[in-house]
């Protein structure tokens, strides 16, 4: 048993190194939302940049908030974001992959000129946009980066569905009578999964840094809510009275976007 | 000339190292033509792949002695080796289309082994390949020398790969599946060109393939392997007139050899169950907006034939003939087709030639079956997998199967599912297009008792399409014969085997082997 798990880890380290990261990080965040005795909103003149102490694991920020409580939830929220802007992403890109790779012709060169419209676009560009319309606040963070991560996975569900529409097996539930929605969503989807996974963990980390893009920005989270880039952006104010805050925000995110590109390497390669 | 002594291969790159060639030993005399036979995965490649070294002396740790030449092939150093390897001795892979590099003309890759060996003019390297490609029997060879692969037809691409090999004159030839990849036609002549190379220049031949039709009549001496072993070994008359081994006799009797597994069953009243009317169909070249106008290529062109319940039609011809477009056609899997099909009976079901493709890889066996009644609808849960059960059993699987994925089970073990699966919902056609022509020759001979089974005891109507005339010859009762998208001939078997009338028919029987008309057992 061990030793099949060495082998494994062998074969494929970054899968393993990839979700061992990820996994701490979200278990202490959690852990960091769930039983941190301060809450993270709270000033305390008194102790304004405090040094990491038993009382304050990380220290406090500029406001005597404890670093510790405002990391998780940042964190926290950042990963919130993250997931659902994924979501999104992958639901609609299925969708309209799937219907452009499966029927082609028509459907296929108007959805995916819409597509290739909003991949012309450097993505923050275009979420800025959609924010300056939309206006800010957590939610519409959201739905600004979800709409721009539709397009590529539309790109890699189509492709999947272009290769797997011409296979024995689907022609042969099509010459059982299954109707086009049956053989979509049934037969092929499936088999989409390793590729639509690994891209999504990918994406995942796309949707990590522009959320702190975003953020940092000042058009993202609004304070007093907390964010990875909305931390930044505050600390970068203190970058060189008081450097430990940077660098333990930016740490965080450098770590938690390291996890999430090994995991998405190691799926990729077990895919 | 070769002396492999005791050759062990150890593939390292795996969990536990996995020891796949035991025991190796193999001689070649100077101008002798020796035969590696087996079946897929039997370590037949393997162990000729070890003599030419081309495995990875990393992942690979060979044990034993090869001997080439007075000269120890395994310890030499990798320079000397590389001195050996294209010049003294040559390779000829099994697939045409790969084995050439695409963006480089055929001069340039048959003279490429001159060019690393030799040291010639450019002139001369030319002249060379010219006379080089003229002796392996292409037209023009002027022209050919400043084409691309792509130009060039699979045995032309096959020729051209012999000519490279053969350039420096090599002492040794090793031929993996040469002709595997092509039309019967093409391949007798192949088989021609290097019996012609044997005796013209030589040339010492290593011959791998895992038809014993060819070895027999190509090879002087001939090693069975089975399962990474050498089952037997001896002369050709010795080993296919009196085989010692169970797994040799059993090898010997499944080579196709022209014999009825079944006679035809006469059926009274003759329904027709399938009437196809000048049916034509095409391919459209890729569209787009800046070329309207597409050209069209018609593949089918007029075919006419009626099929009647219960009856095994042999489709026979050469890849791209428009065989399996035709099968397609009748299925109504294809948009632009011309003519008149009627269907007399409901659901026809095709039975695909690469069973790996043809099974979900994500769905379990028993979801696969159930799937036609699921769509279908009416039918309980229960009921569903009684029945995916029972076709289950009647193509020789059990339960067991029923929670399995395709990717852990054998080719014939996946065919078998397809037919099932193709029974599932009861149709009284079958179109099969290639069924055997993926597997093993002792597999082939399976399904093919148990496609003769589904049509004798469900009265199933079979539309075999296949290039085998021997596979055909075993089960059908009636053939057509399809050359350029055209039906050419069509008669019942004794009618095509016996008395051919097209002069096409005849070269495809002569090819095939089929010389001892009136004596049915001949190989």
């Amino acid at each position: 048993m061990m030793k099949k798990l060495g082998f494994r880890f062998r074969k494929n380290p970054e899968l393993y190194i990839g979700a061992a990261i990820t996994g701490i990080m979200a278990l202490i965040m959690v852990a960091g939302v769930l039983f941190s005795p301060y809450d993270p909103d709270a000033m305390d003149a008194s102790s304004r940049f405090a040094d990491p102490s038993f009382a304050h694991i990380l220290g406090c920020d500029n406001f005597g908030r404890d670093l510790f409580a405002r990391l998780s939830l940042g964190g926290a929220t950042t990963l919130f974001i993250a997931v659902c802007t994924v979501l999104i992403g992958v639901t609609f890109g299925t969708i309209i992959g799937a219907l452009t790779g499966y029927y082609g012709g028509a459907v296929d060169e108007i959805l995916m000129r819409f597509n290739d419209a909003v991949l012309a676009f450097p993505s923050i560009l275009l979420a800025l946009v959609f924010i300056s319309v939309f206006g800010s606040g957590t939610w519409k963070v959201i739905i600004s980066l979800g709409i721009v991560f539709v397009p590529s996975f539309a790109r890699i569900v189509r492709s999947e569905f272009m290769r797997c529409k011409n296979l024995d097996y689907v022609r042969s539930a099509r010459l059982m009578g299954a109707k086009d929605i049956r053989i979509m969503f049934v037969h092929i989807l499936p088999n989409t999964v390793p590729v639509v996974l690994s891209s999504a963990v990918i994406g995942f980390n796309n949707a990590v840094l522009a959320e702190a893009g975003m953020s940092f920005l000042g058009i993202g989270v609004q304070p007093p809510a907390s964010s990875l880039g909305r931390m930044l952006s505050d600390a970068q104010a203190f970058l060189f009275s008081e450097p430990s805050y940077a660098i333990i925000t930016g740490a965080s995110i450098a770590i938690i976007v390291l996890g999430f590109s090994l995991l998405g390497d190691g799926l990729k390669k077990n895919a | 000339m070769l002396e492999v002594t005791d050759l062990h291969i150890e593939i390292e790159d795996s969990l536990i190292p996995e020891t796949v060639v035991h025991d190796f030993d193999i001689t070649v005399s100077p101008g002798e033509i020796v035969g590696i036979v087996g079946e897929s995965g039997s370590g037949k490649s393997m162990s000729a792949h070890a003599i030419a070294g081309l495995l990875s002396r990393k992942d690979m740790k060979k044990k034993g002695s090869i001997m080439f030449e007075g000269e120890e092939l395994l310890s030499m150093p990798r320079s000397r080796l590389r001195d050996i390897q294209g010049d003294d001795i040559a390779v000829v892979f099994q697939e045409p289309m790969t084995s050439l590099n695409p963006v480089k003309t055929i001069g340039w890759q048959v003279e490429e082994a001159q060019r690393i060996h030799g040291n010639m003019s450019d002139e001369e390297l030319r002249d060379a390949a010219i006379r080089m490609l003229r002796d392996v029997e292409i037209d023009e060879p002027e022209r050919v020398y400043y084409k691309y692969p792509h130009e060039l037809s699979g045995g032309m691409r096959q020729r051209v790969m012999i000519a490279a090999a053969l350039i420096c004159n090599p002492k040794l030839l090793i031929a993996d599946e040469p002709t595997t990849a092509l039309d019967v036609t093409i391949q007798a002549q192949i088989i021609e060109l290097l019996k012609r190379i044997n005796k013209e220049k030589g040339t010492a031949i290593l011959f791998i393939s895992h038809d014993l039709g060819l070895v027999r009549t190509l090879c002087s001496r001939v090693v069975v392997m089975n399962k990474g072993r050498i089952t037997e070994s001896g002369t050709v008359e010795e080993v296919f007139n009196h085989p010692r081994e169970e797994y040799t006799k059993q090898l010997i009797s499944a080579i196709p050899k022209f014999r009825k597994i079944a006679e035809a069953s006469p059926v009274p009243d003759r329904k027709p169950i399938l009437e196809v009317q000048n049916v034509s169909a095409r391919y459209k070249k890729i569209t787009g907006y800046f070329n309207p106008g597409a050209k069209q290529r018609l593949v089918v062109k007029n075919a006419s034939f009626t099929m009647y319940e219960g009856e095994i039609i042999g489709l026979v011809g050469e890849s791209g003939c428009g065989k399996t477009t035709l099968g397609k056609t009748i299925l109504g899997m294809l948009d632009d087709t011309d003519g008149k099909i009627v269907h007399y009976s409901e659901m026809p079901q095709m039975i695909f030639q690469d069973p790996y493709g043809s099974l979900n890889p994500t769905k379990t066996v028993g979801w696969i079956l159930e799937e036609p009644l699921r769509i279908k609808g009416g039918y309980s849960e229960k009921e569903r997998s009684g029945k995916a059960r029972e076709m289950l059993s009647l193509v020789g699987l059990d339960e067991t199967y029923m929670k399995r994925k395709p990717d852990a089970l054998s080719g014939g073990q996946r065919q078998r599912v397809c037919i099932a699966l193709a029974l599932m919902l009861g149709p009284k056609l079958i179109i099969a297009d290639e069924p055997v022509s993926a597997l093993d020759v002792t597999v082939q001979e399976q399904v093919i008792n148990l496609l003769i089974k589904v049509n004798r005891e469900l009265g199933v109507a079979i539309l075999f399409i296949s290039h085998d005339l021997k596979v055909v010859y075993e089960l059908c009762s009636r053939i057509i014969v399809m050359k350029s998208g055209e039906i050419v001939e069509q008669g019942t078997d004794e009618e095509i085997y016996n008395n051919p009338q097209h002069p096409y028919t005849k070269q495809l029987l002569l090819s095939a082997g089929y010389t001892e008309v009136t004596q049915p057992d001949g190989i």
